[in-house]
C-alpha cells in the first residue's frame, strides 16, 4: 500500500473503492440447495419429509388405481360394473351417461346450444379485457357486468318479448357489437370506434364536437339495428324449472358475485357514513344478514316472501334464490370492503380533498382502488365460498350441480352410484375454485407491480 | 397568481386584501382545547414560518386554513371569502390552496405523472394532453421530469415530497401550505426539498410553512411565528425573532432546536 501511505501522508483523503459483487455460494441455490435447506436440514426434518412422501404416494396410488387403473369405462348398468371389478374400481359409465344432466340439468337437449352460445358470448365479451392496446377497458368491463345479463337471460329463458325486454336485449346486443368494434378499431388505429366512424364520414380531426356528434349517431344507428334484429328473432321458452346442474350453479353464483361487490361497496360506505340514518340502515342490514345462516335465508325467502307480496304477483323460485344469495353475499362483502377502507391512511382522503376532490370522487378514484386492491385475496376467497355455498339452493328444490350428482345414484339403472358422481363434481368444483384463486394471485401480482418498495 | 419577483415589502400593500385571515379561532378535540383564540393575517405573497413544540397545535391550525379540520369558533377567510357558506363555495375556495404533508400522501396506485394530472382531469376537466403538459412543466420545476412514469414508492423520500409539491402546484393555487415537509426525510434529502421551496418562495407565492428548519426560516420567511399550547405566543421577522425573542418560552424552545 505505498500509494495509500503516500496519499495519507500528503493529507489527501483516501479513495473509497467498493468491493466487486460475488455470486452466492452454490450450496444455497438450485434444486439441491433448496432441498437441503428446506427438506433435509436435520434428522427429524428428513424423517418427516420421508414420512410425508410415503403417505402422499400411498394415497395417490390408491386414488389413481381406483379412478383409472381398475375403473370400468363401458357398461350398461351398475350391476355390470360390480360384477366385473366390485368396489375396487370406479364405475364411470353412469357418470358419462349423466354428464349432460350434470352440466345442464333437465334443460331440453335440443336447446342446450343456447347455453353454450351464451357462454361463448361471455368469453368473447370479456376477452378484450386481456388484449393489449385496448383502451376502453372500463367501458367493456362495465358493459359486461351491466348488459350481458339481459342478453344471457333471454338466451337461457327465451319466450315472448315485451317492449321493455326487446329494448334491453337490443341494448345487450348493441353493447356486444360495440365491444368488438371498438376493440378492433383501437387495436388497428388507436382510436375508439366512434372516433373512427367520425373520421371515415369526414369529420375533421381536430373538431371534437363534430367527432362526438358523429360518434353518437353511429351508436344510435348501432342500437337501432340491434332493435331491428331483436324483433326478427326469438327463442322458445324454457322455464327455469328445467334449469339445473353446473349451468344453474354458475347462474346463481354469477349473479351473486357480480351483485355482491358493488352492493358491498355501497353498504360499506353506508356503514361509515356520517349520516346516522344511512349508517344505521346499513349496519342493521349487514348484521342481520351476517348473523343468519344462508340456508335459513334461502328458506325464508322461499316460503315467506310470497306472503309479503301482493296477491297475484308471483316471483319465480330461482329469482327468490338468487335474491337471497345476492343479499347474503353483499352483507359479507360489505365487511370485507370496510376492512379494506380502514387500512387506507387518513392522509389519502386529506390529500384528495386538498387537491379539490369531493367525497364521491376521492372515494371512487383514490380510496376504493387501493382498498379493493389490498382486499383481493379476501374478496376472491369470498367469491369461492359463495360459489360453493350455492349448493344450499338444493334445499328449496333447485337442481344445482350437487343435487344432480345425487340424482345419479337414484336412477334405477345406476342405483347406489354415489361415489363416482361426487368424485366427478369434486373435480369440477376444484377446477373452478382453483382457477379463481390462481387468477386472484395473478391479479395481485399484476396490480402490485411497481408499487412495492 | 401574484407577481413573479420576490419582495420583502409587506405584501398587503399590493392588493389590500389579506390572503389568509384567521379570526378568533377556537377548536377542541373532545374536551381538549387545542386552538385558543388564534388571530392571524397573512398578506398576499407573504411567507410565514410556524414553529413550536410538538403538540402545540401547529398542524391543527394550518389544517384549519384549508378546512381539513373545522374550528368550533371563529372564521377562516381566504382572499376575502369566508369558508362555511356552502359546500360548493368551500370547494372553490379550497382550490386556491395547495397543501404538502409530512407523510407526502401521494396516491400509491398512480404513477407520478398521474398523481399530478389527476386533479386537472377530474376537477378542472382538462383534456389529457393539456393536463400532461402542465404536469410535466411542474415536474421540471421540481427537477424530476425523468421520474414521471414511475410509481411513488419507487422514489426516494425527497423525490416523493417534490412530487407532492408538483401535484399541489398543478392546480395553480395562490397559497401553499406546508406541514413539516422535511420531517419524514433522511437528512441528505432535506436540502433538495428546501431548495424547491426556496425557489417557490422567490416566485412570489403566499406560503405558510410549519417547519423546524430555521435556516429556511432565516432565508425566506417574512415572519416567524411561535406557538405553544394552542396559542400564538409571538411572531416577528426572522432577524428580530431569532436575535431577540420576547418570551422566555420562545427562548427556551430556540435554545433546544438551534
Ligand atoms: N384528530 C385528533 N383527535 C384528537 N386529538 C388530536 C387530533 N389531532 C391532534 N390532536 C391533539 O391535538 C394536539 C395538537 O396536535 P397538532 O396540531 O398535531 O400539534 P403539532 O402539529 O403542533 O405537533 C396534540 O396534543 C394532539 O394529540
Ligand atoms: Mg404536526
Amino acid at each position: 500500500m505505498p500509494d495509500e501511505a503516500r496519499l495519507a501522508a500528503a493529507d489527501q483523503p483516501l479513495v473509497f473503492r467498493p468491493k466487486p459483487e460475488r455470486p452466492p455460494p452454490t450450496s444455497s441455490i438450485g434444486v439441491l440447495g433448496w432441498m437441503r435447506a428446506n427438506l433435509f436440514s436435520s434428522v427429524s426434518n428428513a424423517l418427516l419429509t420421508l414420512l410425508g412422501a410415503y403417505i402422499a404416494i400411498v394415497f395417490f396410488t390408491a386414488i389413481i388405481n381406483w379412478a383409472l387403473v381398475d375403473a370400468v369405462w363401458e357398461a350398461s348398468n351398475r350391476r355390470e360394473c360390480l360384477d366385473r371389478v366390485g368396489r375396487a374400481g370406479a364405475c364411470w359409465p353412469g357418470v358419462i351417461a349423466w354428464i349432460p344432466n350434470l352440466l345442464y340439468g333437465l334443460y331440453p337437449k335440443d336447446q342446450v346450444w343456447r347455453i353454450n352460445i351464451a357462454f361463448l358470448i361471455l368469453v368473447a365479451w370479456a376477452l378484450p379485457l386481456w388484449l393489449p392496446r385496448v383502451r376502453s377497458k372500463v367501458g367493456i368491463g362495465l358493459s359486461a357486468v351491466l348488459l350481458y345479463p339481459f342478453l344471457a337471460s333471454y338466451f337461457f329463458h327465451g319466450g315472448a318479448k315485451d317492449l321493455l325486454w326487446t329494448a334491453l336485449i337490443a341494448l345487450g346486443m348493441a353493447a356486444f357489437a360495440w365491444v368488438w368494434l371498438t376493440t378492433l378499431s383501437e387495436r388497428t388505429t388507436g382510436l375508439p370506434f366512434g372516433a373512427v366512424v367520425a373520421r371515415l364520414t369526414g369529420a375533421p380531426e381536430d373538431d371534437e364536437a363534430a367527432t362526438r356528434t358523429r360518434a353518437r349517431i353511429a351508436y344510435a344507428v348501432l342500437y337501432l339495428v340491434a332493435v331491428g334484429v331483436t324483433t326478427q328473432w326469438s327463442l322458445s321458452e324454457v322455464s327455469t324449472r328445467y334449469w339445473g346442474g353446473l349451468f344453474l350453479t354458475l347462474v346463481i353464483s354469477g349473479f351473486g358475485i357480480t351483485f355482491s361487490l358493488p352492493a358491498g361497496v355501497m353498504l360499506a360506505l353506508g356503514r361509515r357514513s356520517q349520516m346516522p340514518f344511512i349508517s344505521l340502515c346499513s349496519t342493521a342490514f349487514i348484521e342481520l344478514f351476517r348473523s343468519v345462516p344462508l340456508i335459513t335465508i334461502l328458506f325464508m325467502f322461499n316460503t315467506m316472501l310470497p306472503l309479503f307480496l301482493p296477491v297475484g304477483v308471483e316471483v319465480n323460485r330461482l329469482v327468490r334464490a338468487i335474491v337471497a344469495v345476492c343479499l347474503f353475499a353483499a352483507a359479507y362483502m360489505a365487511e370485507i370492503v370496510r376492512g379494506g377502507l380502514q387500512a387506507i391512511p387518513r392522509g389519502q382522503y386529506e390529500a384528495a380533498s386538498a387537491v379539490g376532490l369531493g367525497f364521491w370522487q376521492s372515494t371512487a378514484l383514490v380510496i376504493m382502488p387501493q382498498a379493493l386492491r389490498i382486499m383481493i385475496p379476501t374478496i376472491v376467497g369470498n367469491f369461492i365460498g359463495l360459489f360453493k355455498d350455492t349448493t344450499l339452493v338444493s334445499i328449496i328444490g333447485l337442481f344445482d350441480l350437487l343435487s344432480m350428482a345425487r340424482a345419479v345414484g337414484e336412477d334405477t339403472t345406476w342405483l347406489g352410484l354415489f361415489l363416482e358422481p361426487f368424485f366427478f363434481i369434486t373435480m369440477i368444483y376444484f377446477v373452478f375454485c382453483f382457477l379463481m384463486s390462481q387468477y386472484s394471485l395473478n391479479l395481485e401480482r399484476k396490480l402490485g407491480a411497481g408499487q412495492r418498495r | 397568481m401574484s407577481g413573479a419577483a420576490a419582495t420583502l415589502a409587506p405584501a398587503a400593500t399590493r392588493t389590500g386584501v389579506p390572503a389568509i385571515e384567521l379570526i378568533g379561532l377556537n377548536k377542541w378535540f373532545g374536551h381538549f382545547h387545542v386552538l385558543k383564540d388564534i388571530d392571524l393575517q397573512v398578506a398576499e405573497g407573504e411567507k410565514v414560518v410556524v414553529c413550536g413544540p410538538s403538540g402545540s397545535g401547529k398542524s391543527t391550525m394550518i389544517r384549519c386554513v384549508n378546512q381539513l379540520e373545522q374550528q368550533q369558533e371563529g372564521r377562516v377567510v381566504i382572499h376575502g371569502r369566508a369558508f362555511g357558506e356552502s359546500a360548493q363555495k368551500d370547494e372553490e375556495i379550497r382550490r386556491d390552496i395547495g397543501m404538502v404533508f409530512q407523510q407526502f400522501n401521494l396516491f400509491p396506485h398512480m404513477t407520478v405523472l398521474e398523481n399530478c394530472t389527476f386533479a386537472l382531469t377530474w376537477v378542472k376537466h382538462l383534456p389529457k394532453a393539456e393536463a400532461e403538459a402542465i404536469a410535466m412543466s411542474l415536474l421540471e420545476r421540481v427537477h424530476i421530469p425523468e421520474q414521471a412514469k414511475k410509481y411513488p414508492l419507487q422514489l426516494s423520500g425527497g423525490q416523493q415530497q417534490r412530487v407532492a409539491i408538483a401535484r399541489a402546484l398543478c392546480m395553480r393555487p395562490r397559497i401553499m401550505l406546508f406541514d413539516e415537509p422535511t420531517s419524514a426525510l433522511d437528512p441528505e434529502m432535506i436540502n433538495e426539498v428546501l431548495e424547491v421551496m426556496v425557489e417557490l418562495a422567490e416566485s412570489g407565492m403566499t406560503m405558510m410553512v410549519v417547519t423546524h428548519e430555521m435556516g429556511f426560516a432565516r432565508k425566506v420567511a417574512d415572519r416567524v411565528i411561535f406557538m405553544d399550547q394552542g396559542e400564538i405566543v409571538e411572531g416577528a421577522p426572522p432577524e428580530v425573532f431569532f436575535a431577540n425573542p420576547r418570551y422566555d418560552r420562545t427562548r427556551l424552545f430556540l435554545s433546544q432546536i438551534l
